[in-house]
């Protein structure tokens, strides 16, 4: 293979030797060895603009102080970032920006987490000399559907302006008047609308720009980081969960240059909603006996009962007759036990049902909008499509259902009675009460996003893990245990005892994921295309 | 030569009659620079000439033009030269009167600079308030393309070159070369960082060099006369002949052209008509337009070029001299000033945004009586923070006037700290 | 609210003397301006749509820049110099003047729309100071008698 490695610099930052790919700049250089460069505009996935001055630096042979964002290493460089004369200017950037920018960090959503107060703490000289008249702007502005504006506090970085440019290309947001009353803003009437709103909240370093659905809701200081994917489509975005008192707070991205940069799209960020509406299921619902009324009843039972009307069906209209939906918004290893549990019974007959809005956008959206389709079709057994089982089972040649983790009947509309007619044994296996859990003859509770691992493949074929932030709801359990339960009283193996045993049982059947264990996963998942580690 | 025996150059045809029609610009000699450049010079000969002229920039940096047209790429390619007629420098009327007056030698200038560094294209950005000035130099455009001097093939020599005039809108930032360029490039005006230089990445991302309209003036008097013969008016690394702006408390405001190193008081006293008031004496000059530092009376024999006043701790700048007598109170002028650069800063780099307006507010409670002497010693650190930290020298522009009044003035900043009130004795305003 | 048709054809032209459309961002402001006496919003959506670049920029140019209004001026629109030399000069006793005789403050306009007064930065006059600029008009060396005077012809 070729060597493509760029040639490297070596040079000096606070007596500290560094060395760098050629055209680093001295921000990121310095990084590499954990120094600290100060910054609000720089932002490595945006132009540089060069204009909040925090970063100067001061460089030997140069007369003046440098800003680190723009001024690239060179082989010899000597800079110093804590020298009398780069202090006195970063001092006087902190104290240059805080005289209009108003006393809000007690009513303020960014405080603990705002650049400009740990800048303020880190950099600043403790008191302010000014004393005069702030300069005021319109605060708690409604910029857009997701986003709250406050002109006040706004240091005038620009990196919301460049995002709209750079990233989204929507070119919402501009830069009006000049002087002190430069202010950010979009064109009279017109919104900050965007598919990636949010992202301006996450870039703005203070809390100029902030999400109306987190307002005032949770000081972040509170919130617990839980990193795991989104489950709003097939791109699987890295976020972080903030958590609190057992609930999502907000959802905000993790960087993963592979899958979503440092970017996630508003309806992935505020998809925690999603899960806490509607009735959950909490408990397993069955009948205790054959056509009986179903009842909140112990899961054990639940599993007994399936597991005896399954085999009991089979027996007298043939395996085939058993048949699966499974669910792109399950995990590998939920989707792995689904169709354990149907081969058990007989069967070979699973559908998976396709889900799709809209169009793929050409930055980080998909139509498809489960998380996990690839791992249905990976696992083996999405061998039919929603159609075709439906014909199948009003034709009768489909006389017994296992449905995770969709509302099967729900989504057939006016044929879902006759559906449920043919049907001599409907089981579900749901984290909501749902037409379909309603229409079951057992219904068993699973975890809701946030309350189980679970690993995920995305469309890019990228296996990544869904982690635990929350208790999980009751009695929910990830579902391979329940079909692994049920499966086990058909022959099948025992029932593995955790998250970790269960992704080697499903592994261990699926070729492409056969080498991988769950501590390979990491919080950035892993390509399944590109070579495993181990092999050759 | 003494400044009694000069005769004008720059300023020879201003007071002709219909003197900005090509017709009488020819009549006194005009075009013939443009005519021996293209027809008799290679570009890079005319190149050599102005940098052994010595020319240095009358726009406020005074950086040798021929070095500054040097940083060019040679050879073809698309190439821009940009006259910077945006005059807008307090105390500063210059580049008006010879676009007002004599519009014919900015277009020469301006056509053998373009020819200097392989420009097909120049153009021209006008401060937006000029309206006279542009119809003036629209309409001496006209002239000089229907008399094959301007457009394709000028004068037969194979040489093309379309004259574009631009005009801003009202924003002294413009008159910084990379902000002029986002101005032309139809953005606010608000400076590029810089490295890149305009030399490599200028308008539409082309090798640019931007120019002042009176040093551009120049460029036809060294082409027609020779730099050896141009070099011998001044001294050596301040040569030619400059338009001094004289303005404020004299009887005579107005232009004057002397070579490079007339005496302060020289044209102050025996030019300008002295003092407007016999009763008020000179008080301060600010030598250089708004943006550098103040010569209080006893420092003002000093020699008007470039490298005299540097050395007196000064500049040159734009020779916006600014004359004040003693009815001016200090801490008024400064604070006109700093209104001055709030307004007129862009508001992208934090020093300035947020300095300029702390100036003000500061300032304002000084000249109110409401200051402390800890005020005049924020006033000098906060010069030190915003000095040499900004994007562009608007920083240093403001910084700079302030450190020097509230230096060279100490006394009258701390009289208004004690005694709430002027130092400086008023005068009724003279109109 | 558009730019007219005349307007338009102006534009058109502008267009084609900067060679890249975005140059001719200026032009077109002050083109509108002269025919409207102000740009409204409806005039910058629409030579945002003419351009081909966003709103937002076509608005963040039109508030960067002092000569650009949004709203409309009265007939006699006049701007005073009040940078350092028209300052002592006199231009802060012109203006009181102004200011009393024609019974508005700086920034405001007269009633009937005749008068607008607004002090703006230095206009390179320094030499002619006191000074100020009425519409595209210069008007130099001012005195109370002149500036009465031109009062009076401004009808």
């Amino acid at each position: 293979m070729a060597d493509s490695t760029p040639e490297q610099v070596t040079l000096t930052i606070d007596s500290q030797t560094v060395t760098v790919p050629a055209g680093t700049n001295l921000i990121e250089a310095a990084r590499t060895v954990g120094i600290e460069i100060p910054h609000f505009c720089y932002h490595p996935r945006l132009t540089i603009a060069g204009n909040c001055r925090m970063c100067l630096v001061d460089i030997e042979k140069m007369p003046k102080n440098q800003i680190a964002c723009s001024t690239r290493a060179a082989a010899g460089m000597i800079v110093r970032t804590r020298s009398d004369k780069a202090m006195k200017a970063r001092q006087g950037v902190m104290e240059f920006l805080l005289i209009n920018h108003p006393l809000d960090c007690p009513i303020c959503d960014q405080a603990g987490e705002c650049v400009l107060q740990e800048f303020s703490y880190h950099y600043g000289t403790g008191g302010s000399r000014f004393e005069g008249q702030k300069v005021h702007h319109d605060k708690n502005v409604d910029l857009g559907p997701h986003i709250v504006f406050d002109g006040e506090r706004c240091i005038k970085c620009t990196r919301c302006i460049r995002f709209c440019e750079e990233v989204t290309h929507t070119h919402e947001l501009g830069l009006f008047s000049r002087g002190d009353h430069t202010i950010i803003g979009t064109f009279p009437g017109r919104q900050l609308d965007n598919a990636y709103s949010g992202c301006t909240a996450d870039i703005c370093p203070v809390g100029a720009l902030t999400v109306k659905e987190f307002r005032f809701k949770q000081r972040v200081w509170f919130l617990r980081n839980t990193p795991s994917i989104c489950a709003g489509c097939a791109r699987g975005c890295n976020v972080n969960l903030g958590i609190n008192e057992d609930r999502i707070w907000r959802i905000t991205p993790r960087d993963n240059d592979a899958v979503n940069q440092s970017w996630i799209c508003d309806e992935g960020r505020l998809s925690y909603q999603t899960y806490q509406q509607g009735e959950r299921l909490g408990r397993a619902l069955g009948s205790a006996a054959a056509g009986g009324a179903t009842r909140e009843i112990l899961a054990g039972s639940g599993y007994e009962q399936a597991a005896a009307t399954l085999g009991e069906i089979a027996r007298k209209h043939g395996g085939a007759t058993v048949a699966g939906v499974t669910s792109g918004h399950a995990s590998v290893e939920e989707q792995a036990a689904l169709k354990e549990l149907i081969e058990r019974a007989g069967g070979s007959r699973i559908a998976l049902p396709i889900h799709e809005r809209g169009d793929d956008d050409a930055l980080l959206i998909r139509k498809d909008k489960t998380v996990n389709a690839v791992g249905a079709r990976l696992v083996g057994g999405a061998n039919c499509t929603a159609e075709e089982l439906l014909t199948a089972i009003k034709t009768g040649k489909v006389r017994a259902l296992v449905v995770l983790r969709e509302d099967f009947l729900g989504e057939l509309g006016a044929q879902a009675m006759a559906a449920r007619g043919a049907l001599d044994f409907l089981m579900t296996l749901d984290w909501r009460v749902t037409p379909t859990v309603k229409a079951s003859d057992v219904a068993l509770p699973l975890c809701a996003y946030g309350e189980m691992d679970g690993s995920v493949i995305n469309f890019q074929g990228r296996i990544q893990l869904l982690r635990p932030g929350l208790t999980a709801y009751e009695e929910s359990d990830p579902a391979w245990k329940p079909l692994l339960e049920i499966a086990s009283r058909l022959g099948g193996a025992a029932v593995p005892k955790n998250f970790r045993e269960a992704f080697r049982w499903a592994a261990s059947r699926i070729p492409e994921l056969s080498h991988l264990d769950t501590p390979a996963l990491g919080k950035y998942g892993v390509s399944l295309e590109s070579p495993a580690p181990g092999r050759a | 030569m003494t400044s009694q025996e000069y005769r004008p150059l720059l300023l020879k045809n201003i007071h002709r009659p219909d003197s900005t029609s090509l017709s009488a610009y020819r009549e006194s000699g005009g075009y013939k620079a443009l005519e021996r450049a293209v027809k008799e010079m290679t570009p890079e000969q005319v190149l050599e000439e102005v940098k052994a002229s010595g020319l240095r920039g009358r726009g406020g940096a005074g950086f040798p033009t021929g070095m500054k047209w040097g940083f060019l790429p040679k050879g073809p390619g698309e190439k821009y030269l940009v006259l910077n007629a945006d005059e807008s420098e307090p105390g500063t009327f210059k580049d008006r009167l010879l676009m007002e007056r004599d519009p014919h030698l900015v277009l020469e200038g301006f056509l053998i600079g373009c020819y200097a560094v392989g420009c097909s294209r120049g153009y021209i950005y006008i401060r937006g308030e000029f309206v006279e000035g542009w119809r003036i130099l629209l309409k001496a455009v006209e002239e000089a393309r229907a008399a094959n001097l301007a457009g394709k093939n000028i004068l037969g020599s194979g040489f093309d070159c379309e004259i574009v005039i631009y005009r801003g809108a009202g924003a002294y930032i413009c008159g910084e070369e990379t902000a002029l360029l986002e101005s032309l490039e139809g953005k606010r005006g608000m400076p590029r960082l810089k490295p890149p230089f305009p030399a490599q990445v200028g308008l539409y991302g082309k090798p640019t060099s931007v120019n002042n309209v009176e040093t551009i003036a120049n460029v036809p008097l060294i082409v027609e006369m020779g730099s050896t013969w141009y070099a011998g008016i001044g001294r050596p690394k301040n040569t030619g002949p400059k338009l001094y702006c004289v303005s404020g408390h004299v009887r005579k405001p107005g232009v004057y052209e002397f070579p490079l190193g007339i005496p302060l008081k020289e044209l102050i006293f025996e030019h300008a008509g002295g003092l407007l008031r016999e009763t008020r004496p000179l008080k301060a000059v600010i030598p250089g337009g708004s943006s550098v530092p103040i010569l209080p009376a006893e420092k003002c024999d000093v020699l008007m070029d470039f490298d005299s006043l540097a050395a007196a701790g000064t500049m040159l700048g734009s020779a916006g001299v600014i004359v004040l007598d003693d009815s001016v109170c200090m801490v008024d002028a400064l604070l006109n000033l700093a209104r001055f650069y709030a307004h007129e800063s862009c508001g992208q780099c934090t020093p300035c945004r947020e300095g300029c307006g702390w100036y003000v507010q500061i300032l304002e409670r000084l000249e109110k009586g409401e200051g402390r002497t800890s005020d005049l010693d924020l006033l000098l650190d906060l010069s030190d923070r915003i000095q040499g930290n900004t994007i562009c020298p608007l920083g240093d522009a403001v910084a700079m006037p302030v450190r020097s009044y509230v230096t060279v003035f100490r006394d009258e900043f701390q009289y208004h700290v004690d005694h709430k009130k002027c130092l400086a004795e008023p005068a009724p305003a003279p109109i | 609210m558009i730019p007219s048709k005349a307007t338009q054809l102006q534009i058109d032209a502008a267009i084609q003397e900067y060679g890249q459309a975005r140059s001719a961002l200026l032009a077109a402001l002050h083109l509108i301006q002269q025919e409207r006496g102000y740009i409204a919003v409806e005039d910058q959506a629409w030579v945002a749509t003419r351009l081909d670049l966003p709103p937002a920029e076509v608005a963040g140019v039109v508030s960067f820049y002092t000569m650009f209004r949004t709203k409309p001026p009265g007939r006699h629109h006049i701007q005073v110099c009040r940078t350092l030399t028209c300052q002592i000069r006199g231009c802060r006793e012109l203006v009181k003047h102004l200011e009393k005789k024609l019974g508005i403050r700086d920034g405001g306009m007269t009633d009937d729309g005749r008068y607008s007064l607004i002090t703006v930065e230095c206009l390179g006059s320094c030499g002619t100071a006191p000074m100020m600029q009425v519409n595209d008009d210069y008007h130099e060396n001012l005195t109370v008698e002149r500036l009465d005077a031109l009062l009076e012809s401004m009808k």
